[in-house]
């Protein structure tokens, strides 16, 4: 469902994403993982058409992203970083306009608001203005608007920021169940266990460049010698392939083919 | 090959869900429900939590409406007297040129700020950023933002012009068609630089990126210049001259090219007149149609520069956006700068902990573009004015030139005091409640709480003073004021300085508001409202109190009048007791705020 084929996006000089290849099926689910400034960011902001690859292309589904913008953010639903709310807007009013713009009729967007308002328990608070909730119940209403269409694509920065255990948990289930589900889910993250505990495979960027994707099982083959967690192979694999990356360029690499086969 | 085909066949598998989508005008219906849900909360939260400021503000703007509205009555009738009704020559010149000058210059102002606004909402929002990754019509999301920078452009301009016209037709005893198309004239008026501002906005964006605001610096230097040039050699002539025929004629020629046939202004100007005047007893002189075909001129302008604007906002706005989101971005390496050791220098009696606090804010402060740049358009904008106020100094014995002179000296006074009151309110106020996320730095120094709160003090009281006294300074020395006169304000002028910092930094300690990060939406607040009640209160009470002792002991030295019914001995003796009140109510008003605000500050929890 989504395809990064040689995207490359530069800020003047500077390359923050060097012909990125990735691909993420439906039913699953994929970590990217990688330092700040690893260009994770970068590379969402080009899927959801926050950002138009220098070279390369992205798409989603059938859809090139940058020339079908509109039929492509209807297959996505995006959860950013720093996530967004009307503040004089309660989560209801917020959820129905959301719904609404996707093409929802006012009947079908009253009862998809009611099933993500019960998903990720939003009731005690859903005609409250926005403005008063805590970070939590703020997050929470922002994946209810990712989802309130059902996106085929579900892409989700940064989720666990700010969140308590309750809602973690709430999270991490929802996001494997939404996989398994059939739909596809993107998710860049800092939190290694979470990758680990849920991700189908993982995509290790450093430096601008992509220099892992597979599974977990895949990782440990390719970093011999570390044993243990996502955590430990992790940072050794950064940490190598920066030195690698600076005396010869080049990438670590296993195929999404061979990832499937295994 | 066979990846095409199964992508021509995915395409179709979701060809429902794209078919779906909303169409231009529902998408349009949606965004403005989205604002009317918007502007109902904001309403109701205004009535039920910030009731004062909302009555003052509507309060100010009613007085603000009448003043305006008598100011403008007052001038129509003048002229009236001077030139005749509508319909006499020379009405018409006179009244077309004020007409054509005044929506000429408003035309400017409402392209750059329907331009500056929109840029704003278009490329430095976090709404639109969420919008650009939803299915929204580029378009669509112009029109929408657009809309907005209307009508915060525009609000002024209703508000300025609409007493004006009213008057004017009060004035001129217009026809009742003459208010029917009054409001319709003005709204396709103001849309039109309102679209010209917002399209020259996304073009310069989409072109120059990078040199957007050293262009928007240029252009409105320009305008500034060719401004000034005109008023300064307009007004530049002997008193003797000025409001003559030969004054006027040159002035009329001066000021043509604000009459060309193909602006805005001048078809709102024309509409107006026509609309105003009275019918001629030939048969076909229509002024209703007249008028109206000035209206239907600015409608089907507006009407097609508002196409043109969503055809360039479909085309050139996304483009636009990955262009200016993809520039390098500038590494600012910041170092000690030779204000902050200067600073440092200059506060070497005070202990070192409070030195390094006053630095902290200093450096926050110059690198704050928003607080810096307002601070010297206003205080710009004074000095402006204070330069050019030396119309009195011609026929200096004449007693009510004195009286003037004495009056407008005190008045610039308590514009500085004013102005300085909405600064210390806008930034100074908000300084503690911002200091809410990071107290657990400052409150776990080893330091004094109550030195943090004076660092405070002294840099508002120390920062404010240095230009509000070179401001009232220039205008004194421009008014020639004796020498007593200017200590007794540059006298003022500190105790207004210690006085409204003071306030604003013990109100500000009292009532902080820690969870909001956005210092304006902090003074905006009740305790800022309140700041800024209580400080225009103090400013009018220490001007009062030394200005009318001041003008009656000078007025009586200066022009060797001998008042019988007050002696001199008296009027020194009200000058004495004013200033001593004066001195009285600053201490009051800096010290209750701020012992408050260090009580409040000590228990503070964060």
């Amino acid at each position: 469902m989504i395809h990064f084929e040689d995207a490359t996006r530069t800020f003047g000089n500077r390359t923050a994403v060097e012909k990125l290849n990735l691909s993420v099926g439906k039913g699953e689910l994929v970590a990217l993982l990688g330092h700040n400034g690893a260009g994770k960011t970068t590379s969402i902001k080009m899927l959801v058409g926050l950002l138009q690859p220098s070279s390369g292309q992205v798409k989603v589904g059938p859809f090139v992203v940058s020339e079908n913008l509109r039929e492509a953010s209807r297959l996505v639903g995006y959860v950013p970083d720093q996530p967004f709310l009307y503040e004089k807007l309660s989560a209801r009013e917020f959820l129905e306009f959301v719904a609404e713009l996707y093409g929802l009729t006012a009947t079908e967007a009253r009862s998809a608001v009611q099933r993500e308002v019960e998903r990720f328990q939003l009731g005690a608070f859903q005609d409250r203005l926005t403005e008063s909730y805590s970070h939590g119940m703020r997050q929470r209403t922002v994946f209810a608007a990712a989802l309130i269409h059902q996106p085929e694509v579900l892409v989700v920065d940064e989720p666990m920021v700010g969140l308590d255990p309750q809602c973690i948990r709430l999270v991490k289930d929802f996001l494997r169940a939404y996989a398994d589900s059939g739909k596809t889910v993107l998710m860049s993250t800092h939190t290694l266990g979470m990758a680990e505990e849920i991700a189908d495979r993982v995509a290790v960027m450093n430096a601008s460049k992509l220099v892992f994707e597979g599974t977990v099982a895949q990782l440990r083959e390719k970093v011999p010698g570390v044993l243990g967690t996502l955590e430990s192979l992790y940072l050794a694999l950064t940490n190598e392939s920066v030195t690698e990356g600076n005396v010869n360029g080049d990438i670590i690499k296993i195929s999404s083919s061979q990832a499937i086969e295994h | 090959m066979s990846a095409n085909l199964e992508s021509e066949s995915s395409a179709s598998d979701y060809l429902d869900q794209i078919e779906r989508l909303p169409t231009h005008e529902r998408e349009g219906q949606l965004f403005w429900k989205l604002r009317l849900r918007e502007s109902r909360s904001q309403l109701r939260h205004l009535f039920a939590n910030a009731r004062m400021r909302t009555s003052l503000v509507i309060s100010l703007s009613i007085f603000f409406w009448v003043g305006l509205f008598v100011l403008f009555y007052l001038g129509f009738d003048f002229v009236v007297g001077q030139v005749g009704l509508p319909g006499a020559t020379y009405h018409a010149q006179t009244v077309h040129f004020v007409f054509t000058l005044f929506f000429m210059s408003l035309q400017i102002m409402l392209i750059f700020s329907s331009g500056i606004i929109l840029y704003g909402g278009l490329y430095a929002s976090q709404e639109t950023d969420h919008l650009l990754t939803m299915p929204v019509r580029d378009s669509r999301l112009v029109l929408y933002r657009f809309q907005e920078a209307l009508f915060f452009s525009s609000w002024g301009f209703f508000l300025l012009a609409s007493p004006m016209m009213i008057a004017y037709g009060v004035v001129v005893t217009a026809p009742w068609y003459y208010y029917v198309y009054l409001p319709w004239l003005m709204i396709s008026f103001a849309y039109i630089p309102c679209v010209l501002g917002a399209i020259t906005c996304l073009l310069l964006i989409s072109r120059v990126p990078h040199l957007r605001r050293i262009v928007v610096g240029i252009i409105a230097l320009l305008v500034v210049a060719v401004a000034y040039s005109s008023i300064w050699q307009t007004l530049d002539i002997n008193d003797a001259d000025l409001l003559g025929a030969a004054w006027f004629k040159q002035t009329f020629r001066r000021f043509e090219f604000t009459r060309g046939e193909w602006l805005p202004s001048t078809w709102l100007s024309n509409g107006l007149l026509e609309a105003a005047r009275e019918q001629t007893g030939d048969p076909g002189d229509l002024p209703w149609f007249q008028s109206g075909k000035y209206l239907i001129v600015l409608l089907s302008n507006a009407l097609f520069l508002h196409v043109v604007l969503l055809w360039v906002g479909g085309t050139v706005y996304r483009p636009s956006y990955y262009g200016l989101n993809t520039r390098q971005a500038r590494e600012t390496h910041v170092h000690m700068a030779w204000i902050d050791r200067l600073a440092e220098k200059l506060l070497w009696f005070l202990p070192r902990e409070t030195q390094l606090l006053i630095v902290k804010d200093i450096r926050l402060f110059r690198r704050d573009p928003v607080q810096w740049s307002q601070f010297i358009i206003f205080f710009g904008l004074l000095m402006l004015y204070f330069a050019n106020i030396d119309r009195f100094r011609q026929h200096r014995q004449d007693i009510s030139v004195l009286a003037w002179v004495n009056i407008v000296s005190f008045l610039n006074l308590a514009v500085v005091g004013l102005i300085l009151s909405t600064f210390t309110t806008r930034f100074i106020y908000p300084l503690i409640s911002l200091e809410g996320r990071r107290f657990w730095i400052l409150g776990r120094l080893p330091i004094e709480r109550d030195s943090i709160l004076w660092g405070k003090f002294l840099f508002a009281a120390c920062g404010s003073w240095l230009p509000c006294a070179g401001l009232v300074l220039a205008s004194d020395v421009m008014l020639r004021v004796s020498i007593q006169v200017i200590a007794i304000h540059q006298f003022i002028c500190l105790l207004l300085c210690i006085g409204l910092s003071g306030m604003a930094v013990g109100l500000g300690a009292t009532m902080p508001d820690f969870r909001e990060q956005s210092p304006s939406k902090i003074a905006a607040g009740f305790g800022g409202t309140l700041n800024l009640v209580l400080s225009a209160i103090f400013i009018l009470l220490t001007v009062l109190l030394t200005a009318l002792p001041c003008h009656f002991y000078f007025m009586a030295s200066e022009s060797r009048l001998q008042t019988q019914m007050v002696p001199p001995a008296n009027l020194q003796l009200w000058l004495t007791l004013g200033l001593v009140g004066v001195v009285m109510l600053a201490a009051v008003v800096t010290i209750v705020p701020l012992s408050y605000g260090l009580r409040a500050f000590r228990k503070l929890e964060v």
